[in-house]
């Protein structure tokens, strides 16, 4: 039970936090006296509150071990739901751009993640075209990103 | 003070149909380039340019002027009902603009945000016309030590804007400060923690540090939730015009908040260097500090609306004058302006002072009307926006997620960010589930870079004794005296939680 209370989400935020400090702490050792006076003034203290947290969460934790229910379940779920789609954005952009991929994903994400009608999703994937195409690149000629992997298609 | 010369001024402005019609354009032109993130006001100077271009200077100033000051009134409107800010000072409005949608009064706070931004507009006009004469000193007592107190100062803030935990308030505020030491370090050049990306010699930038630590894990826990963003509460909404007026009204009633951070952000605007980011987190900050209830703040406080949109307006007529007078501009948006009106004819500089008072004077008042116009013109439309928090959430996310990207993008151009995005978006969906405060980080990541420099420049200077300044001096007993209250008033207000809970 208590190797379990280690892995919970509080614990496991505490414990990258104290990961951060740590690495920029150690890492601003290698910098030049004045360019490390404040990272090191930060990160000293930084390090020792995010384990006072880690402590914290720790205690916590093992004491709330035993609620685990179905809900939280479904809750973790949803999340990786949420989770999967942010990535899907992330990737779908970066690779392809804003012209090509969010209309895409746009109609994806209601078609797909949240079962709208197949209007709704054209629509929605439409209006993202208009917005993104004529609004910013024709009427206002902002160059949005056009994507790693039509970049170098392109090239 | 020539009063004559004032209102003919004035006159300049109201009493010409052709100017009063440039600043009719200006204005929603404005205030669409602030709602929209990644925009913002410099982008919108920068499109405006060829439009001006020819124009009679002064019509060109009228026009450019009327619609840089209202771009933070339209800013205000997706930071409280999606938590993606318009522009950069408009992050402060999420904090209790939000849990105001969530509860159903997105009316109210729109109508806030709406009535703080034009008060704060027009009494930071005001308030430039009453220290014209003195403004040369107050710029010019200004210098490092001061700066670095007064980011001391609102660095304080952290402790007051940490909620139950101040452990996890300080923890994320020192987060946002190391996170602000990621750049090309000032003073020797060096590379700290920028893995030789270019795009982090500037220092990460903060549209997308706020982007990520507020929209996507709002987001996120809206698609996890499911529903709208405010939730069940469709029977309490103030979403039409009375929840407008009512924000409105809120504004008034408490005036002495209004007056009090309208003047803050007209002064904190005036001083060059220090950026209209700062003016809004340090007038939230004294929003909790001076209330009475100061756990509120957080959960939907309609004080927390009003500061920082009072100081986001009415800053932006502080920075004015050390553009006009000195050439020196006040904020980023300022120095483009201030390249704009010298292409218009106007050359900014302290001889302005002796042959050009009628400029300053019609730029102040059109500053304070095209405030007026954005107010009574937005007021059309506030409750079709209240509307939106009532939109399935499902409809919202993909828009808002590409939205969040867009201004990500946009802010630097740099593909790059939209990786910093992703990253601090998850870090921070994991700091909302498990109650980390995260307001500190913004004030962490704005307030260390002037921090760290004008300490050093403070240093080099007049070494130690850089604390010993009669400016300092005052900052320090500011920064002592509004601590001493603030820990005075949590601990009455303990003491009184635990009489009532022992009567009961």
């Amino acid at each position: 039970m208590q190797t379990k209370a280690l892995f919970t989400g509080p614990v496991l935020t505490a414990v990258a936090m104290l990961a951060i400090f740590l690495t920029m702490s150690l890492m601003a050792l290698g910098f030049p006296e004045k360019a490390r006076l404040m990272p090191l003034m930060v990160g000293i203290p930084g390090s020792v509150l995010a384990l006072l947290q880690v402590l914290a969460e720790l205690r916590t934790s093992i004491d709330d071990a035993m609620e685990t229910d179905a809900q939280q379940s479904a809750a973790h779920w949803n999340e990786r739901h949420m989770f999967t789609w942010l990535l899907l954005f992330f990737f779908g952009i970066l690779g392809f751009g804003f012209i090509y991929a969010a209309p895409l994903l746009v109609f994806g994400f209601l078609y797909v993640g949240k079962k709208e009608t197949i209007k709704v999703g054209a629509f929605g994937a439409a209006g993202t075209w208009v917005v993104l195409y004529g609004l910013f690149e024709q009427a206002f000629e902002i160059p949005l990103f056009t994507g790693l992997v039509i970049e170098w298609l392109l090239n | 003070m020539d009063i004559g010369g004032i209102f003919a001024s004035l006159m300049n402005v109201i009493g010409s149909p052709y100017h009063m019609l440039l600043l009719l354009i200006a204005v929603p032109a404005g205030m669409f380039f602030g709602a929209i993130p990644g925009l913002g006001g410099k982008l919108g100077i920068v499109l405006a340019i060829p439009f001006v271009f020819g124009m009679e200077p002064l019509a060109g100033a009228i026009f450019l002027i009327s619609m840089h000051s209202v771009v933070h009134t339209g800013g205000a409107i997706p930071s409280i009902l999606f938590g993606v800010p318009g522009t950069g000072p408009d992050a402060a409005t999420i904090v209790d603009g939000l849990p105001m949608t969530r509860k159903g009064e997105a009316g109210r706070a729109i109508g806030a945000a709406l009535g703080a931004s034009g008060v704060g507009g027009v009494i930071g006009g005001l308030f430039l016309l009453a220290i014209l004469p003195l403004l040369r000193p107050v710029v010019l007592a200004f210098g490092p030590a001061e700066f670095f107190l007064l980011a001391l100062f609102g660095i304080t803030f952290i402790a007051m804007l940490s909620g139950d935990s101040l452990n996890k308030g300080l923890l994320v505020g020192l987060f946002g400060l190391m996170l602000a030491f990621v750049n090309l370090d000032p003073q020797t050049g060096t590379q700290r923690y920028t893995f030789d990306q270019l795009f982090l010699w500037d220092g990460i930038d903060i549209i997308t540090a706020v982007l990520g630590i507020f929209a996507i894990p709002e987001m996120i826990a809206l698609g996890i939730a499911g529903g709208s963003m405010a939730g069940d509460k469709r029977q309490s909404a103030s979403y039409g015009r009375s929840g407008v007026l009512e924000g409105i009204g809120d504004v008034f009633r408490h005036w002495g908040l209004t007056i009090r951070t309208s003047i803050i952000g007209a002064f904190i605007g005036m001083i060059p260097g220090l950026g209209g980011d700062a003016a809004s987190w340090i007038c939230y900050g004294h929003a909790v500090q001076s209330s009475k209830t100061p756990e509120r703040f957080g959960k939907g406080a309609i004080e927390g609306v009003i500061a920082p949109e009072t100081a986001n307006n009415s800053k932006e007529g502080g920075s004015l004058l050390p553009t006009l007078f000195f050439g020196v501009p006040g904020s980023s948006g300022m120095a483009i302006l201030l390249g704009a009106f010298v292409m218009l004819g106007i050359q900014p500089g302290p001889g302005l002072a002796l042959t050009g008072m009628d400029i300053v004077w019609t730029l102040i008042w059109a500053l304070m009307i095209a405030n007026v116009v954005a107010v009574i013109m937005f007021f059309a439309v506030a409750p079709v926006f209240g509307y939106l928090s009532y939109v399935r959430g499902g409809l919202l996310i993909p828009f808002v997620f590409t939205l969040t990207y867009l201004g990500s993008y946009l802010s630097h151009r740099a593909w790059e960010n939209l990786v910093l995005l992703t990253v601090l978006g998850i870090l921070g969906y994991f700091m909302k589930k498990h109650d980390w405060p995260r307001p500190p980080f913004v004030i962490g990541l704005i307030l260390g870079p002037i921090v760290e420099d004008s300490f050093h420049k403070a240093m080099a200077l007049w070494g130690p004794r850089f604390l010993l300044r009669p400016g300092a001096l005052f900052m320090i007993a500011l920064i002592v005296v509004s601590f001493g209250i603030y820990v005075w008033r949590m601990r009455s207000n303990k003491n009184k939680t635990g009489q009532r809970q022992h009567a009961n």
